[in-house]
């Protein structure tokens, strides 16, 4: 077990940071103090976090190289200790959550810095750093946590942080919606993941990730139990048996409300409505990837559970199709990026339904450089554009903003899947190992079919997108077609709606008031309005063009880690695939029983074991020609697709760029009004009409208040000591309660003597 | 000095009713109440720093597992004895009591002019009947100070409440009253049965124990059952459990600031400590037969709460509703049985006395500035008021149970304790494990009580002004960030470090949890043997 007190100053940096705005900004009221706090403070996370994975100035080595992946832990204090449970604060970082850190805490550095260009002149500058930090400090405590509960607390925060930054422009209406909804939904999810605590707890005895020693206390990882046991077997009724399968699931739910999956997952494009550095950090590359990071961090149980895998493959698969598809019909630029980041993270579940769960990390880390580039280069455009978010506005950007338009074509080639590009290497992995997958029968061809028709409409989407804003005409002056301008209101007054919202509208709003004072409310946030005539859009500055060109260099060059052997060996390398060594021992051996660190009793035998796990690793080396045969194929055939995708997307959008686009679509499948219709509001109106004014003040107070009416109806004689003060009244009370009282002792006396 | 230690609590319990009698004093001689409220917080302020001594140092703990405990006769011809003394369960709400009212008082600073000398009179006694609640060991006198209880809140609401104070006065006050009288009998019953098996009648909690683990007395399933009943009447419609929860919005709406934040972080407790000290301990065989029906009704309450709460137009009647499915999850965690889910029960009683209790106090800041809670009334407050605002999402965060403020701990803790129960054991229907079932259901609460509050939260502070009269509203004074910043700092510390709340109370705990779980409740036919 290796000791590093280090660890928590990546947390705790951040933490700082968010305090000191939080209580100086308001007063310090300059831009330059809140940025370079909150810049300052990341980055001290992401030296730290280089410094302890790579091993640089420890005494230990690196957490990315410790041999079969020991963790390097930090024990703070223990936090809730009652009976035969325990929850510490403590941090470990092993080769998956170093991963994460590496990446959360450099993608964190780059958007920090690109955000204090793109919020400059905002009131609330500090406020959204505190914010911002604070997020910082949840996401690395939930990857950082050495066990179930502190993760939790990561969980949430993020959920905090989330709900705080969609809503900070606090004066629009969408935004307060868009907050709550993004909260409600993910809570839905927290529910999972707590009861997969309980469950995992009655199931093992710990929460804990790893095998430590706290305080002379041995504790167990719940994990290496849970893939020690039996696994279950594949049948639905293993759901509800209370076992392996229940638990998976369970923690399933937690991860489709984090990272908006089918059925939670209208919350993420309506979280568009936060500040776009916001929905680049935390809506495209750390937060949403949580749920993955969950799954993979328990693949043990997930490995032992397989009806609860392919749940999770299905629902992946799903989610990456249906959100493609309605990216297909976005006009708002983040919009298209927010269907597109649900589609992606579909991908990542697929791949973890299918056992791939170095491919879904690996497409976890490029997605966060791709799509936070995009997402970056989207809020360059505009910032460039005066707060124009809608696509048929915009047009020939090209020209004016190069850089951003150079570095989002990176991004745009790394997510459809062009080598060598970061997306192509692990989309492809995700794709070959969907196909390959063994013991789901048919489905592998279903599941890999529904992957690559998504591949191409990626691809499609991307290029829609990326035509409407940098090719064809200038349309920064066009009205919008009358037909969309009046039908776009009224839907986002219907998605408002979700969540209870519905009952919003209908209360007697001062809405007369709201009219007159429109006019002071003008100097609203990213308030929507007219371009000036002679208006140009702009390049942004260095602090956001730099972020944009890092951030395009590793979605180039990011996936060539994972170059898999099948690909490598064509140009006679052998096998580089760095990445999946790295987390090859966080992947669990299920089945294998081997001994807790500090037991030194069944050494014997865990040493067999581990040989046996050797054996096992180094099989995959081994490659055979068919398979490796069938995965070139299969690279070559997606990026044809691929290819194919663009070229449709181009000949399409490139003639017609403001082509209609189905109106189900649109619409997104209409899948929020379903909600409303069918789940919001009905339980909205049974507890107002049903509980509220049925039960609690007609059943329950009709019988409580007819007593007593009956009562002073008998009372009508002693009604005269009634009236009057009530003071009078309740003394009258009191005596008759002190009557009955002494009556009762009178007779409890009698009884004793 | 010795004296002192002696009599601790009963300088504890007498402390503010001295202060009353300051406060008459006062007014009748200067014949003016303008210093009545630096009195009144003087005493109050004093009788808290004294009591944080309790766990300073425990001083002498008797067999029983009291300490600061002190016995003496009182009505020798019932046999009734002045018996007091705390114990990890009732150290911690003697505390939360005299912390609460020093707060109380500075909010009624401004809030109260009519009548200031009454009112604070009441407050004070309030005071003492509550502690007097906390710190008895005798029946008889708990019974005395459970209802004297009752009288300060009556006039506290009937006088300085809103417009329909009248009705919700009486509703609290018969409800309430009604429910106590069965208690009574009950009390009485067991010194008879007392008497009649020894030869000596005992209003005695600690001797009626120790008889009932002795074997010493003993009375059939259906005597323990009524018994059970009657005490847990009277204690449920305290919490209040559903469906007996209806005198609670009333009473809250329509009381003065002070009166509902010591509603809701006190009283209410008064409830949940008699169904832990006396139901679970007098009756562990009846508590584990019900327990099904407790768990079920707490299950209800915490939905129904929720529900409810979710469609209310006025805030501080939303945060009522909210009170009763979070007075829910601490029923649940009691009746689970398990050391875990128990400790959670006393650790929510906490929070919720201490985020709750900040949840009145900041609506009624906005009602003085306002003179109205309706929720549609406002909007876009954050954007004049931003101080109050933080504190307000602080405070709804932590009633959401966010991990890292306290209400999480406490949650946490009893789901987890409900969880690992075996009080549902004996459901065996569709061979599911109804304790993980129940355990879901009430998880759902967690989801519900963010839709509530984020929803008032929402409408409240964010998006534009829309009424004009809210453009002016000035953001807190010093007085009122003052009196709120105690609550804030305990929501946070007891959410990060539960520690020592739970160390301190751990050993009575666990005692209670040990009786109601295994052990005899004086039944005839078991043979009350201590076994584990």
């Amino acid at each position: 077990m290796t000791e590093n007190n280090f660890l928590s100053l990546i947390i705790f940096a951040p933490l700082f940071g968010a305090v000191i705005n939080w209580l100086f900004g308001k007063k310090m009221n300059s831009e330059l103090f809140s940025g370079a706090v909150a810049c300052s403070m990341i980055g001290v996370s992401t030296v730290v976090a280089f410094m302890i994975a790579f091993g640089i100035g420890t005494p230990h080595v690196g957490a990315l190289f410790a041999p079969e992946g020991k963790p390097v832990l930090d024990q703070l204090w223990t936090w809730i200790q009652v009976g035969n449970f325990r929850a510490d604060f403590g941090l470990g970082m092993d080769r998956l959550s170093g991963i994460y850190a590496l990446f959360v805490t450099f993608v964190g550095l780059l958007i920090h810095i690109f955000a204090t260009g793109y919020m400059h002149g905002d009131k609330g500058f500090y406020r959204f750093f505190a914010y911002l930090n604070l997020f910082m400090f949840s996401m690395l405590t939930l990857v950082l946590a050495d066990n179930f509960l502190l993760m939790f607390v990561g969980w949430e925060g993020v959920g905090l942080c989330s709900y705080l930054l969609i809503g900070y422009y606090i004066k629009r209406n969408e935004a307060r919606r868009a907050a709550k909804k993004a909260f409600v939904m993910n809570r839905i999810g927290d529910w999972g993941v707590l009861m997969a605590m309980f469950l995992i707890f009655t199931l093992t005895g710990s929460l804990s990730f790893y095998d430590k020693v706290v305080d002379g206390t041995q504790v167990q990882s719940s994990l290496n139990l849970l893939s020690q046991m039996t696994a279950d077997p594949f049948t639905f009724g293993a759901l509800f048996a209370g076992g392996l399968t229940s638990a998976a699931i369970l923690l399933f739910i937690g991860a489709t409300g984090k990272s908006a999956q089918i059925p939670l997952l209208t919350w993420l494009p309506d979280a568009m409505a936060g500040p776009t550095p916001v929905s680049a950090l935390i809506h495209a590359a750390t937060m949403v990837t949580a749920g993955v990071y969950l799954v993979v961090r328990c693949n043990g149980l997930f490995q032992n559970a397989p009806t609860a895998m392919f749940i999770v493959a299905i629902i992946g698969a799903a989610t990456a199709i249906f959100a493609a598809t309605i990216g297909l019909a976005q006009n708002d630029i983040k919009k298209v990026l927010a269907y597109s980041t649900v589609s992606q993270l579909g991908y990542m579940f697929l791949a973890c339904g299918v056992g791939a769960f170095t491919a879904a990390i690996f497409h976890v880390m490029t997605h966060a450089f791709f799509k936070a580039l995009l997402f970056l280069g989207s809020g360059s455009v505009i910032h460039g554009m005066h707060h124009e978010q809608d696509m048929r506005r915009m047009g020939n950007l090209k020209k004016y903003m190069p850089i951003t338009f150079a570095t989002m074509l990176t991004g745009w080639l790394a997510i459809a899947g062009i080598i060598p590009f970061a997306g192509f290497f692990s989309k492809d992995e995700i794709l070959y190992k969907t196909f390959a997958a063994e013991g789901i029968g048919n489905w592998a061809t279903v599941l890999w079919v529904v992957g690559i028709v998504t591949a191409v409409l990626t691809a499609v989407y991307m290029t829609r997108m990326m035509v409407m804003t940098f090719w064809g005409a200038e349309r920064f002056h066009d009205e919008l077609p009358v037909l969309e301008s009046s039908t776009e209101p009224s839907r986002a007054e219907e998605n408002a709606y979700a969540l209870g919202d519905a009952a919003d509208a209908k209360m007697p709003h001062g809405d007369a008031h709201a009219l007159a004072h429109q006019a002071e409310d003008e100097d609203d946030d990213e308030e929507h309005h007219h371009l000036p005539r002679d208006f140009k859009p702009h390049e942004s500055p260095w602090t956001m063009t730099v972020p944009l060109i890092v951030l395009a260099i590793l979605s180039t060059v990011g996936g060539l880690v994972g170059i898999p052997y099948a690909l490598s060996s064509i140009v006679g390398a052998g096998d580089v695939n760095v990445f999946e060594h790295t987390l090859e021992p966080v992947i669990a051996k299920v089945g294998v029983k081997h001994a807790p660190e500090f037991s030194n009793i069944k050494v014997e035998s865990s040493e067999k074991a581990v040989d046996e796990n050797a054996a096992h690793a180094a099989e995959p080396t081994e490659h055979s020609a068919a398979e490796i045969s069938t995965e070139r194929l299969l690279a070559l055939l997606s990026l044809a697709l691929a290819i194919g995708g663009i070229t449709i997307g181009w000949f399409i959008f490139q003639k017609e760029p403001l082509k209609q686009m189905p109106k189900i679509l649109r619409d997104k499948w209409r899948i929020d009004e379903f909600y409303n219709g069918y789940i919001v509001n009905p339980i909205t109106n049974l507890s107002r009409t049903g509980l509220w004014q049925g039960f609690d003040l007609g059943v329950i107070d009709g019988i409580v208040n007819g007593i007593g009416h009956s009562v002073a109806a008998l009372g009508g004689v002693v009604r005269q000591v009634q009236v009057g003060f009530v003071r009078s009244y309740a003394a009258f009370m009191l005596f008759g309660a002190l009557i009955v009282i002494g009556y009762f002792i009178y007779y409890g006396l009698k009884l004793v003597s | 000095m010795d004296f002192i230690i002696e009599n601790f609590l009963t300088i504890l319990i007498l402390l503010p009713t001295f202060g009353a009698l300051a406060v008459v004093g006062h007014a009748l001689v200067w014949k003016q109440e303008g210093g009545l409220k630096w009195i009144t917080l003087g005493f109050t302020v004093l009788n808290f720093l004294i009591s944080l001594f309790l766990v300073a140092d425990k001083g002498a703990i008797s067999a029983s597992g009291f300490y600061f405990e002190k016995n003496i006769p009182w009505i020798k011809a019932i046999n009734t004895n002045y018996h007091v003394g705390v114990d990890g369960l009732s150290v911690w709400l003697v505390l939360l009591t005299t912390f609460i009212m020093p707060i109380s008082v500075l909010s009624a600073w401004r809030a109260i002019e009519k009548r200031q000398t009454a009112f604070y009179v009441f407050l004070l006694l309030l005071e003492s009947a509550m502690i007097g609640v906390f710190v008895s060991l005798d029946l008889l006198v708990f019974y005395l100070f459970f209802e004297a209880s009752l009288v300060p809140m009556f006039f506290l609401i009937g006088i300085w409440g809103g417009e329909n104070r009248i009705y919700a006065a009486v509703k609290f006050f018969v409800y309430t009253a009604l429910g106590s009288l069965l208690m009574l009998v009950a009390i009485i019953a067991l010194y008879y049965l007392h008497f009649n098996q020894t030869g000596i009648g005992t209003f005695d909690y600690v001797t009626l124990v120790n008889s009932l683990k002795t074997g010493t007395l003993v009375f059939s399933k259906e005597t323990g059952l009524l018994l059970f009943g009657a005490f847990a009447l009277a204690f449920a419609i305290k919490v209040p459990l559903f469906p007996f929860h209806t005198w609670l919005p009333d009473a809250h709406t329509e009381a003065p600031t002070a009166g509902s934040v010591i509603l809701a972080a006190i009283l209410l407790k008064l409830g949940t400590y008699g169904l832990m000290r006396f139901n679970l301990v007098l009756f562990p065989e009846a508590s584990r037969e019900l327990a099904w029906l407790f768990i079920i009704l707490a299950i209800i309450g915490i939905i129904y709460g929720a529900l409810v709460a979710m469609v209310q137009p006025d805030m501080k009647r939303l945060v009522a509703y909210s009170s009763v499915a979070h007075m829910g999850f601490v029923i649940l965690g009691m009746f689970s049985f398990t050391e875990t889910g128990m400790q959670g029960a006393l650790y929510q009683m906490l929070n919720h006395g201490i985020a709750t209790g900040a949840l009145f106090l900041l609506v009624g800041f906005i009602y003085e500035r306002r003179h109205t809670r309706a929720i549609t009334e406002f909007g876009g407050l954050a954007n004049v008021m931003p101080i109050y605002a933080t504190i307000f999402v602080i405070t709804t965060m932590a009633s959401i149970g966010l991990p890292f403020l306290n209400g999480f701990v406490g949650e946490f803790l009893i789901m987890l304790g409900m969880w690992t129960s075996t009080a549902l054991d004996n459901i065996t229907y569709l061979n599911w494990n109804w304790n993980y079932v129940a355990t879901m259901f009430a998880g759902t609460g967690v989801i519900f009580a963010a839709v509530y509050l984020l929803w008032m939260v929402q409408r409240v502070f964010f998006g534009k002004i829309t009424n004009p009269k809210n453009r002016q509203l000035l953001d807190l004074s010093w007085r009122e960030i003052g009196l709120i910043a105690p609550l804030v700092f305990l929501m946070v510390f007891m959410g990060v470090y539960p520690k020592p709340f739970l160390d301190v109370s751990r050993e009575s705990i666990a005692a209670i949890q040990e009786r109601v779980l295994h052990q005899a409740g004086g039944t005839i036919a078991e043979v009350p043997e201590n076994s584990k």
